[in-house]
C-alpha cells in the first residue's frame, strides 16, 4: 500500500517470492525491501521469530490484548449479574443468616467467567486478526517449505517498474531463489 | 555432535503418525476392552440403578467421586507445563507440552464423565448446568457442587482452546507433508495456516494471553474441587489447608502421569533426540516439590486434627490409620510420601525404569488419597450408629477401569493423529541457520 508509485504506472505483475535457507538473509531482504519502502510484503516463517517483528512492526504491540481485556471485563459482570440476578429472582430463606447476594462465593463463579470470557476473546481475536481461516493470501505464500526449513518472502501488488528493484533487493540479501514478478519470473536469481 | 535440524524436527514428529504398528494396535485394543468392560458395567447400573454400587448410608459418595477427583487431578499438570512453563520460559517445556496438554483434556474428559456417573439417572446430568428457576429449581451459586461445574467447565474449554491454538502452526506441518485426502483435513484442521508475519505476530500475542489466563485456571480448579469436601462439615475434610493440599496433589500426580504417558511414547516413536533424561528429571524434581508439599500437609492435617481437641475430628484420623480403611492410608502414605523419595538421588530419577516404576506407584498412592479421604471420612462420621464399612463392588471397578480405557483411547488416537512434540516451539529454540555461521566456519 505504501509502494511509492503514480496511479497511471501502477500496472501490477505477479507477487514476487523469496526463499531463504538463512535467518540472517531473510532479515537483511525485509529490511532491504522496507528501506526501498515496500512494504506490502508477507514473511513466512515455520516458528515465530522476534527479530522479524520487530522489524516489520517496530515494536507495536498486537491489538490482541485489548480483546482479552475487554472478554475478562465482559465476563466478570456478566458472571456477576447471572449469579446476583438469578439468586435475586428466587429468593429462598437460606439458613445461617447469609445475604441472597452473597459477595464471596460470587467471586468464585465471577473468576470463572472472567477466565472464560477472557480466553474466548483472545481467541476470536486471534481468528480475526490472523485472518483465519486463512484467505486472501497471494498463491505464493503456499510452499511446503515453509513450514519445515525454509523462510520466505513474498511481495504483493508490484508495479512493472519496480519487480527488477525489488527482485534484485531479495536476491542480494542472499536468497536462495527469487521467482515471479513478471516476464522473467523463469530466471530465479541465484546468490550464494 | 551433530542435533536435528529444521526438516529432521518434522521428519521425526512426523513419523509416528498414521501408520499404526502390532503394538499400537495391541495397546489400542486393551483400551477399548477397558473401555467396553465400563460401558457394560455403566449399562447395568443404567438399567438396574445406583443399587448396584456398594452405597450404604451415610456413604453415597465412592469409587465415582474418587476416580473423578483423580482425573481432574491428572489434569492439572498438562497446563501447568504449558501454561506456567511458558510464562517462566523453562526450556525443558517445548519437549513435552504437547503431550501434557493433550493429557491433561483426555484427563478432563473422562473426569467429566463421573458427576453423570455418579448422579444415576444420568439424562438428567444438565440439572448440573445453571438451569432457568422456571424448571422450579433453585440454582444455589453458594454450593461448591456448582462452583465446580463453573470451575471444570471453564478449565476444559480453556484447555480445549489453548491446546488447539498450539496445534495450529503444526497442524501446517502436517498438511504440507501429506497428500490428498488428508491434506485437505489438515488444511481445514489449521486453518489454512502459512506462518505469516502477520499471523505469528498475534499468534504469539494471544499465546500469552492463554497461558496468562491458564495459570491461575490451574490453581483454582482443584481449589474449587476441594471445596466440593472442605465446604461440607463432615470431619476429614471441614478444613482450610485443602486448596494448597489438593493443588499440590493434583500437580504431584499430573506430573506423575505425564511421566508414566512419556516415556513409552518417547521409546516407541524414537523421540529420544526432543525428549531427553533432562525433561524426565525436571518432572521428578516437580514432584519431589509437590510431594513434598503433600508428605507437609498430610502431617498438618494430623496436627491440626490433634490440636483441634474436636473428638469427631481426631476420631476419624485415627479411624483412617487403624480403622477398616488402614491399607488404604497405608498405601497412600507409601506411595506419596516414600515411593518418590529415591529420586532425590540422580541416578534413580536419570533411570527410566525407575522413573516409570516410581511414577505409577504416585497414581496409584494419589487415586489412595482422594479413596481415603472420602471413603473413610463418609463411613467413620459424627454418629457411631452410622459407621458403615463402604466396600466397592465389581460394578464400580468396572466403571473405574472403563476411565482408563476411555482416556487411553483417546490417548492412543492423537499420538496417532497429531505431532506430539510441538514442532514449532523446539525449532524456536533450536539456534537458526545463519550465513555468517557459514562464513566464519569456511574461514
Amino acid at each position: 500500500m505504501s509502494v511509492s508509485v503514480p496511479v497511471e504506472a501502477a500496472a501490477t505483475v505477479a507477487p514476487i517470492k523469496a526463499v531463504y535457507k538463512h535467518l540472517d538473509c531473510l532479515v537483511t531482504g525485509i529490511d532491504g525491501l522496507k528501506r526501498a519502502g515496500f512494504r506490502d510484503i508477507h514473511v513466512m516463517t515455520p516458528f515465530p521469530r522476534h527479530e522479524v517483528e520487530e522489524l516489520i512492526y517496530e515494536g507495536e504491540p498486537s491489538p490482541v490484548r485489548w480483546f482479552t481485556l475487554m472478554g475478562g471485563l465482559f465476563g466478570a459482570t456478566m458472571a456477576f449479574t447471572m449469579t446476583a440476578l438469578m439468586s435475586a429472582n428466587w429468593p429462598m430463606i437460606m439458613p445461617g443468616g447469609k445475604p441472597l447476594v452473597s459477595i464471596p462465593p460470587f467471586i468464585i463463579i465471577t473468576f470463572e467467567g472472567t477466565i472464560l470470557w477472557a480466553s474466548m476473546f483472545t481467541f476470536a481475536a486471534l481468528l480475526l486478526l490472523c485472518r483465519l481461516p486463512a484467505r486472501g493470501l497471494p498463491k505464493e505464500v503456499e510452499d511446503p517449505r515453509f513450514s519445515n526449513d525454509h523462510f520466505g518472502i513474498v511481495v504483493e501488488r508490484v508495479g512493472a517498474h519496480n519487480a527488477a528493484q525489488i527482485k534484485s533487493i531479495l536476491a542480494h540479501s542472499g536468497a536462495i531463489e527469487v521467482t515471479g514478478g513478471g516476464e522473467d519470473a523463469a530466471h530465479g536469481a541465484h546468490h550464494g | 555432535m551433530k542435533g536435528p535440524t529444521y526438516s529432521s524436527v518434522n521428519r521425526d514428529v512426523l513419523a509416528p503418525l498414521f501408520t499404526p504398528n502390532a503394538a499400537y494396535m495391541g495397546a489400542l485394543t486393551a483400551a477399548l476392552a477397558a473401555l467396553a468392560w465400563g460401558g457394560y458395567c455403566w449399562a447395568q447400573q443404567l438399567v438396574h440403578g445406583l443399587g448396584v454400587a456398594g452405597y450404604r448410608p451415610p456413604v453415597f459418595w465412592g469409587v465415582y467421586i474418587t476416580t473423578f477427583v483423580f482425573w481432574v487431578g491428572i489434569g492439572h499438570a498438562g497446563t501447568l507445563i504449558s501454561a506456567v512453563l511458558f510464562l517462566t520460559r523453562s526450556r525443558w517445556r517445548t519437549g513435552i507440552y504437547r503431550a501434557a496438554e493433550a493429557m491433561t483434556i483426555f484427563a478432563v474428559m473422562t473426569a467429566a464423565l463421573f458427576p453423570a456417573i455418579h448422579v444415576g439417572r444420568a439424562w438428567y446430568a444438565y440439572f448440573l448446568f445453571p438451569y432457568p428457576n422456571q424448571r422450579q429449581l433453585w440454582v444455589n451459586f453458594k454450593s461448591p457442587l456448582m462452583w465446580d461445574v463453573f470451575a471444570v467447565s471453564t478449565y476444559f474449554t480453556v484447555s480445549t482452546v489453548f491446546f488447539f491454538i498450539g496445534l495450529v502452526p503444526d497442524m501446517a506441518a502436517v498438511r504440507d507433508s501429506t497428500r490428498g485426502y488428508t491434506q485437505k483435513l489438515y488444511a481445514v484442521m489449521c486453518l489454512g495456516w502459512r506462518g505469516t508475519d502477520r499471523q505469528w505476530r498475534h499468534y504469539m500475542a494471544a499465546y500469552g494471553f492463554f497461558a496468562a489466563l491458564a495459570t491461575p485456571l490451574v490453581l483454582s480448579v482443584h481449589s474449587v474441587v476441594s471445596w466440593d469436601f472442605a465446604m461440607a462439615q463432615t470431619p476429614g475434610w471441614h478444613s482450610t489447608i485443602f486448596p494448597p493440599y489438593f493443588v499440590a496433589g493434583a500437580i504431584f500426580s499430573g506430573c506423575a502421569m505425564v511421566i508414566t504417558l512419556m516415556l513409552p511414547l518417547t521409546k516407541i516413536f524414537k523421540l529420544e533426540d526432543y525428549i531427553h533424561v533432562w525433561h524426565f528429571e525436571h518432572l521428578a524434581k516437580l514432584c519431589l516439590f509437590t510431594g513434598g508439599i503433600l508428605t507437609y500437609a498430610y502431617g498438618t492435617e494430623y496436627f491440626i486434627a490433634w490440636y483441634s481437641d474436636n473428638i469427631y475430628e481426631w476420631g476419624t484420623f485415627v479411624d483412617r490409620v487403624v480403622g477398616n480403611y488402614w491399607w488404604v492410608f497405608a498405601t497412600m502414605v507409601f506411595c506419596n510420601c516414600l515411593a518418590p523419595l529415591p529420586w532425590y538421588f540422580k541416578k534413580v530419577r536419570t533411570s527410566y525404569l525407575w522413573l516409570f516404576v516410581i511414577s505409577i506407584l504416585i497414581n496409584v498412592g494419589m487415586w489412595f488419597e482422594r479413596y481415603n479421604i472420602i471413603a473413610s471420612s463418609l463411613s467413620h462420621s459424627f454418629d457411631p450408629a452410622g459407621w458403615v464399612y463402604y466396600v466397592p463392588t465389581y460394578i464400580e471397578w468396572g466403571i473405574m477401569l472403563g476411565s482408563f480405557g476411555w482416556f487411553f483411547t483417546w490417548f492412543l488416537l492423537f499420538v496417532k493423529i497429531m505431532p506430539s512434540v510441538a514442532i514449532a516451539e523446539v525449532k524456536e529454540m533450536m539456534r537458526p541457520p545463519l550465513k555468517s555461521d557459514e562464513e566464519v566456519a569456511a574461514k
